[in-house]
């Protein structure tokens, strides 16, 4: 037999962190946690809006991240859909078109939204740059027809807002560096503002936005969605693998620790 | 149970059989992945892009503006060709040029006027009296990561004992950059796992 094919230490440490993962989820094991002040500002700036006030939500990810974003932008969305503040829904990557609907859509559904008024889904827009600038002239501009193809001039959602000025706030849900851009072509020329929610490995590039004001919010990871959840009230994605997450970085830590050992008292051995 | 939460299920357990050993399972599951996704791109470039801006206002509306970037279009393809790549070079150079442009100022300002003002902006309220006792720590703090990580990028300082001793400074705030970064990457990682298998417990297997 091959030596690749032989079960190894290194399938023994599969089998721990998939047990480490599995068993709360199938217990259903929840833990305590504290909101941090990031979470709590993106959750203040949405609460303080209007009803009928526009939000603009950019699906900025690829379908290979959606386990994380997914209960990022349920959460936000419904939040957003529970203060009856309408939506429009893009994307700048192409994977995330397709998800950023379903995902809208879905939520949507729950809180009994109509499209065309409450939401509406404008689709995919390439050349990052030029589409966020553009978006500042007019909306239904550089979308003149949504996602399915309907023209948007004639959409109620239109009437009260075509561009940033009456947009209240722009949300990147990102797996990469898409809220740097927004940064650059809406933050910085149309004084935007602006909040992303992100991937956990993104989060250390946009806390320095975050200070200096660029970002108005900011959510990262799962223990952002837990957090955001625990804010609604309503548990999601997010609480649900938050004790999974905590199981699993502990056992990590403890492989760690434990290959470290075995590692010294056979050098020593030998 | 649908057959998209069978085949999606078929193709995450062929995904994951190669932490055991590569296998034509998991290869066969990399390739479609690969294949749809370039074929969805390609759809969607064509539906939301292609359409819409060039053939539409071509043929429907007979907007004879849109050959010129049919035209750039086409010289881009030119690249493809060793001898005829040449005739892509006033397609680039239009390209990097208005990229460049566009992009220089905002980042400028985004990136480097924006943050600097943010590192110094804590100095002028602490003059007023309106800082904490941790904020001032923490403006002082990012100073000094600012500064130290700036002489360790600086590979023309001079070479002596002071610049080295503060160039080093730089390098450990650099690590506990890297390490933050590491550990929300982990995190990041094995969210991505717990999705996956919360999915085969509750879509497939009816679990939880």
């Amino acid at each position: 037999m091959p030596a690749a094919s032989r079960f190894s230490a290194r399938h023994i440490v599969f089998l721990v962190v998939l047990a480490a993962v599995t068993l709360p989820l199938i217990f259903n094991l929840s833990l305590t946690h504290t909101v941090t002040p990031e979470t709590q500002q993106v959750y203040a700036n949405i609460d303080s809006l209007a009803a009928g006030e526009l939000l603009l939500l950019s699906f900025d990810f690829e379908a290979s991240s959606l386990p994380e974003v997914r209960p990022l932008a349920m959460a936000l969305i419904r939040h957003a859909f529970s203060r009856d503040l309408k939506i429009m829904g893009m994307s700048l990557f192409a994977e995330g078109t397709a998800l950023g609907e379903q995902t809208i859509r879905q939520v949507a559904k729950e809180y009994n939204k109509q499209y065309g008024v409450d939401w509406v889904y404008l689709g995919f827009r390439p050349q990052r740059e030029s589409a966020i600038l553009s978006l500042g002239e007019s909306v239904s501009a550089e979308f003149p027809r949504d996602y399915f193809g309907t023209p948007t001039t004639g959409m109620p959602i239109f009437a009260a807002a075509d561009s940033y000025a009456q947009i209240a706030t722009v949300i990147s849900i990102a797996d990469g560096d898409m809220p740097s851009y927004w940064i650059e072509y809406a933050v910085s020329p149309h004084a935007v503002n602006l909040q992303a929610a992100v991937t956990a490995s993104m989060a250390t590039s946009f806390y320095p936005y975050l200070q200096s004001h660029q970002l108005k919010g900011l959510l990262a990871g799962l223990k952002g969605a837990a957090e955001y959840e625990n804010l609604i009230e309503r548990k999601g994605g997010g609480a649900r693998g938050l004790y999974a997450l905590s199981v699993s970085q502990f056992v990590i830590v403890l492989v760690i620790i434990a290959g470290n050992v075995v590692e010294r008292v056979r050098r020593r051995r030998n | 149970m649908d057959l998209g939460t069978i085949i999606a299920a078929i193709a995450t357990l062929a995904i994951f059989s190669f932490l055991y050993k590569d296998n034509p399972f998991y290869r066969m599951a990399e390739h479609i992945l690969i294949g749809l996704s370039v074929g969805f791109t390609l759809v969607l470039l064509w539906n939301s892009v292609l359409t819409p801006k060039l053939f539409v206002p071509l043929f429907s509306k007979g907007d004879l503006w849109s050959l010129i970037p049919f035209a750039m279009s086409i010289l881009m393809l030119m690249r493809l060709r060793g001898s005829w790549s040449k005739f892509s070079k006033p397609v680039m150079a239009l390209i990097i040029g208005a990229g460049a442009g566009l992009s220089i100022p905002a980042r400028m300002d985004a990136r480097i006027l924006k943050q600097l003002s943010a590192t110094i902006e804590p100095f002028s309220a602490m003059g007023l009296g309106q800082l904490s006792a941790g904020d001032i720590f923490n403006a002082i703090l990012g100073l000094i990561a600012v500064l130290t990580v700036m002489v360790y990028f600086f590979y023309t300082r001079p070479d002596n004992k002071p610049v080295r001793a503060i160039s080093q400074v730089g390098i450990y705030f650099l690590m506990i950059f890297f390490g933050a970064t590491f550990g929300y990457t982990v995190t990041s990682r094995l969210t991505l796992l717990i999705g996956r298998i919360e999915f085969l417990l509750s879509d497939f297997l009816h679990l939880i």
